[in-house]
């Protein structure tokens, strides 16, 4: 142990102000409950220490066994390297704002202590499960998370909450089950659950699978597919997102705690083991697909909901397969960066939510409708802003990211995307602006296409300064890039499609607005309300995972009834 | 001899504490008492004869596992003679352990015997099952009989056989469901540990023995047995049935695992005695719910967690153990028999994985429906007594142990038998 085990104490802070706060009981009070956050806050502050220690002297490492010496039945060992404190200092810093906002918010529950106790439980969980030096502890912790967060997302007498729960927790022990295959599968073709020699041997030793006849596979795929499965179910990706949803009835902290902090576990697993995802590009090419699937979908589904706290989470859930999209194009970095950002925004929209939710049901008149006051029509101005801001700005960035930061664009699809991507979405975010604000005034267009690009750009910089903090070395960031390279016709296919669509977005608008027929054939029209109706179903999955369910106890039922030895 | 003697002893301290308890019949707390103490003597006798630096080891879970069962008890009459068969059956099963080729299959003969008694004397009380477990033990008892007779290698498959009754595998696990099903007082949550324990034991005695056929059948089995149980707990309305099908389903996993590998390192004897406990802490559990509104339904029951919360938060760490999460023994000894070097990419080893999953729901489906919900306002509540919280609270802190335990700790505790099988492979232990 180095000089710098004082890191060790990080993640124990956490859990004893959760056992302070169980032992005090239905005896602690808003006070008590204030001390309980001060080891909070003394973790919060020891992550900073831990990151400008590991950023400035590189990463420490502390085990409590010899790997490979059969010591303690689960190795415990934390290692702390930039990507972990960086995760650290926002687990605790999310854990510890919602700590301090429930000791208001909830103080009139009669689960106060309890609820209080299994945040900081959390927030400790969550720690060590950043800081694990190996992958078995990652996964015991992985697995607390699962169970935890049925803890955290029912009311035990409600029922709906419990159904919920029941959901929330199968979902993720079935993902569980496929992180558990991958670390078996590691262990056994690379005879080890190290992290470091892990990839070591990984990259050393290429191992070919062939699982049917015919059909072969590298060791690296099939580790890492199984292991992305796992982060699909934390991280909420299709088909395994419908959790989520159903976990919406959950205290407005802990859906801050959630979004914020827990749902991140994904995205920081495919970093954790970025070295192994780089020596498969098959993977990185299923995480790019299922990321997209999941960003496009979330943001259609969460476009027809009508219930603010579902809106929010399809939004997390589309935000999630963005950071699960850019890890599939080799950004790792980007996707910590995005899930920092998105992590403190969504914490900070789920707290207000709460606050909005209190006064909406003591004023009954909130929100006032402030409607009748915009403009029926977008003015000539605001159609200007738009399309310079879907149609100019994304030339002008491709130029200077080209030119002035040097980004070799032609040699790393990952980034255009990515551009494309920063594109679309901010495209989509002026479109609903418009519509909000349809107001003809020159100074709202130019504040808000300075801010665009300000944002853009400060957005572009520190993505850019952040890969060079968390991979140091270029080659690293190249080699990922790389082994994520689309095919050339998909890639270009990609880049086309995507100029089409939101070029052609922008014409359906302008003509709808201007009271003209587009000549849409009629199977588009009835597409359209077609995929209305199953956005607002969500698909359908959720149907479909009850119906399995319902079989699997049918065929269990039926095999108890005509078994020997049935149950009266 | 000394190994022999050190095991001998405690089992005749076991049987002797069981006919002094009749000396104390009339007094059921002073009968409490003597049970305990004698498990506690047993235990201590094994500790001493073998040493602390031996690490822990089969017999040694036999004891733990009566002391605890009894402790939980509530000082009754009607559980009196479930004490005195507790030690009777602990002094058998630990002569059992130590007995060598035919005393041992006399012993496991007497053992089957006694069950079936048991079964027959107690069958009002059983729910189901009962008739299919007495005939299954019955066949149990000609099996052994054609064990001590016939040569190789019928006797050892017929032995085997019985070893099956004890430690689960289908089809013959139907004596093991009546057994935690239908028996009283203690006893269910004793036996989850004791047949277990002892059929791992005659499995590693005779498995070297037996042909390459039923070697080669016996992953099989496991595999069947494994989803058999999983699918057959899924559907049970009645808590103990339930226990049992998931004991068939998670030992079913531990014959897959053995008969695969044809090896026992101490991870099967951590994953072993884990299950075990996790069940005789969750049938104990069950049994103060029994032992204040009867042997009810599961639909009949539910949102305990409000009215006793020390039994909701005992009762759901035993079942998170059960069902196999970290930091409790069954996950570590899960983990170690999946890490082992060798294990063959295959997919029974996803059947296996998913049989796992299974657990979770079944055992959350339990936990759910007993704990949670709205408790009913016609029940008059009360929490667990400091006895039970005890034994219970006991249980659960020797299941966390179990799971940071370093390996090494756990032997495997089977008796002197050749190393090397006939036909070259390789036995290890």
């Amino acid at each position: 142990m180095s000089g710098m085990s004082f890191m060790i104490l990080v993640p124990l802070f956490p859990l004893a102000a959760a056992l302070f706060i169980w032992v005090a009981g239905s005896r602690l009070r808003e006070r008590q409950a204030w001390i309980g956050a001060l080891p909070i806050v003394a973790a919060c502050a020891g992550t900073v220490l831990t990151l400008l220690a590991v950023s400035t002297q590189g990463p420490v490492s502390v085990r409590f066994y010899e790997p490979g010496a059969g010591g303690l039945a689960l190795p415990v060992g934390f290692y702390f390297d930039r990507l972990s404190a960086v995760m650290m200092t926002l687990i605790s810093l999310v854990g510890t704002l919602i700590y301090l906002y429930s000791t208001g918010h909830m103080h009139q529950d009669r689960g106060y202590h309890w609820y209080l106790g299994l945040i900081a439980f959390t927030t400790f969980v969550l720690l060590c499960m950043v800081s694990s030096a190996n992958l078995l502890m990652l996964f015991v912790f992985w697995q607390v998370l699962s169970w935890l967060l049925y803890l955290l997302s029912h009311n035990r007498t409600h029922q709906a909450t419990l159904n919920g729960a029941f959901k929330t927790f199968t979902l993720l022990r079935a993902a569980d089950m496929a992180f558990l295959m991958g670390i078996v599968m590691a262990h056994a073709l690379y005879g080890t659950v190290e992290f470091q020699e892990l990839f070591e041997r990984a990259a050393a030793v290429p191992v070919v699978l062939s699982p049917l006849p015919g059909l072969e596979i590298s060791g690296a795929t099939a580790v890492t597919l199984l292991i992305f499965i796992g982060a699909m179910g934390k991280s909420a990706q299709l088909p395994m997102h419908i959790w989520l949803p159903g976990s919406l009835y959950a205290p407005t902290p802990v859906h801050a705690m959630l979004h914020a902090g827990i749902i991140n576990a994904g995205g920081f697993l495919l970093n954790r083991l970025a070295p192994l995802y780089g020596l498969s590009p098959t993977t990185l090419h299923v995480v790019f697909a299922v990321g997209m699937l999941t960003a496009v979908l979330g943001a259609s589904m969460m476009l027809v909901q009508n219930d603010i706290k579902k809106t929010l989470g399809f939004s997390t859930i589309g935000q999630m397969g963005y950071m699960i999209m850019e890890c599939g194009l080799g950004a790792f970095a980007l996707a910590v960066f995005h899930l920092i950002a998105h992590g403190i925004f969504k914490g900070t929209v789920f707290l207000n939510c709460g606050n909005v939710i209190h006064k909406v049901r003591q004023e009954p008149t909130f929100p006032h409708n402030t409607h009748d006051t915009e403009a029926p029509e977008l003015s000539r101005l605001t159609w200007l802003t738009g399309m310079l801001t879907s149609l100019l700005i994304p030339l002008v960035i491709l130029l200077l990211t080209h030119g002035v930061l040097r980004i070799p664009l032609w040699d790393t699809q990952g980034t255009v995307i990515f551009l494309f991507f920063i594109w679309v979405t901010s495209s989509q975010a002026i479109l609903t602006l418009t519509r909000l604000r349809a107001v003809a005034s020159w100074k709202v267009s130019v504040a808000m296409l300075s801010t665009l690009l300000f944002v853009v750009f400060t957005y572009l910089f520190a993505a850019e300064a952040f890969t060079h903090f968390l991979y140091p070395d270029p080659a690293t960031v190249t080699r990922y890039f790389q082994a994520a390279a689309l095919p050339g016709p998909l890639f270009d296919g990609l880049v086309v499609g995507t100029t089409l669509l939101t070029v052609l977005s922008w014409v359906y608008l302008y003509a709808q607005a201007h009271g003209r027929a587009m000549p849409l054939p009629a199977w588009v029209q009835a597409l359209r309300v077609r995929l209305y109706v199953l956005l607002m179903n969500r698909l359908y999955i959720d149907a479909l995972h009850d119906r399995l369910g319902r079989g699997i106890m049918r065929v269990a039922h039926g095999l108890d009834k005509h078994s020997f030895g049935g149950s009266r | 001899m000394a190994e022999g003697l050190s095991l001998w002893l405690p089992a005749a301290v076991s049987v002797a504490g069981a006919v002094a308890g009749f000396a104390v019949w009339s007094k059921p707390a002073a009968l409490k008492v003597l049970a305990v103490g004698v498990s506690l003597a047993s235990l201590a006798l094994l500790v001493a004869s073998s040493g602390a630096a031996a690490g822990v080891s089969l017999p040694m879970l036999l004891p733990i596992a009566a002391c605890l069962s009894l402790l939980g008890q509530p000082a009754h009459e009607d559980n009196r003679a479930a004490w005195i068969l507790t030690l009777l059956l602990l002094g058998l099963g630990l002569s059992m352990l130590t007995a060598q080729d035919g005393m041992g299959l006399i012993l496991s003969a007497l053992l089957l015997i006694v069950l079936v008694a048991l079964l027959y004397r107690y069958r009002a009380l059983s729910v189901s099952h009962l008739w299919q477990g007495i005939g299954i033990y019955a066949c149990g008892v000609v099996c052994l009989v054609l064990g001590l007779v016939a040569a190789p290698p019928v006797s050892a498959v017929a032995v085997l056989a019985v070893y099956a009754m004890l430690l689960p595998l289908a089809p013959v696990h139907a004596g093991y469901v009546a057994a935690l099903a239908g028996l009283p007082g203690n006893l269910p949550a004793f036996l989850a540990c004791l047949l277990p324990v002892l059929g791992f034991h005659g499995l590693l005695a005779v498995f070297p023995h037996l042909p390459d056929s039923a070697r080669d059948a016996l992953p099989w089995l496991g595999l069947v047995g494994a989803v058999y149980g999983a699918l057959k707990a899924l559907a049970q309305p009645r808590v103990r049935a339930l226990l049992a099908y998931a004991n068939l389903s998670f030992f079913s996993m531990l014959w897959w695992y053995v008969a695969t590998m044809r090896t026992a390192p101490p991870q099967a004897v951590l994953y072993l005695a884990a299950v075990g406990l996790a069940t005789n802490g969750l049938l104990q559990a069950w049994y103060a719910i029994r032992a204040r509104y009867g042997d009810m339904d599961l639909r009949a029951i539910r949102g305990l967690a409000q009215p006793m919360p020390r039994f909701a938060v005992l009762f759901a760490l035993l079942a998170l153990a059960a069902l196999g999460l970290p930091p409790f023994g069954v996950f570590a000894g899960f983990m170690g028999l999946l890490l082992t070097p060798g294990l063959p990419l295959s997919g029974a080893l996803a059947v296996i994985v998913l049989v796992w999953l299974t657990a979770s729901w079944y055992y959350l489906g339990l936990l759910q429906r007993l704990l949670f919900g709205r408790h009913r306002p016609d029940l008059r509540y009360e929490d667990l007594g400091r006895t039970e919280f005890a034994a219970l609270l006991a249980l659960m802190l020797i299941l966390f142990a179990l799971g940071l335990a370093p390996a090494r700790v756990f032997q495997p505790g089977a008796p002197a038998s050749p190393a090397q099988v006939a036909g070259g492979d390789a036995w290890i232990r």
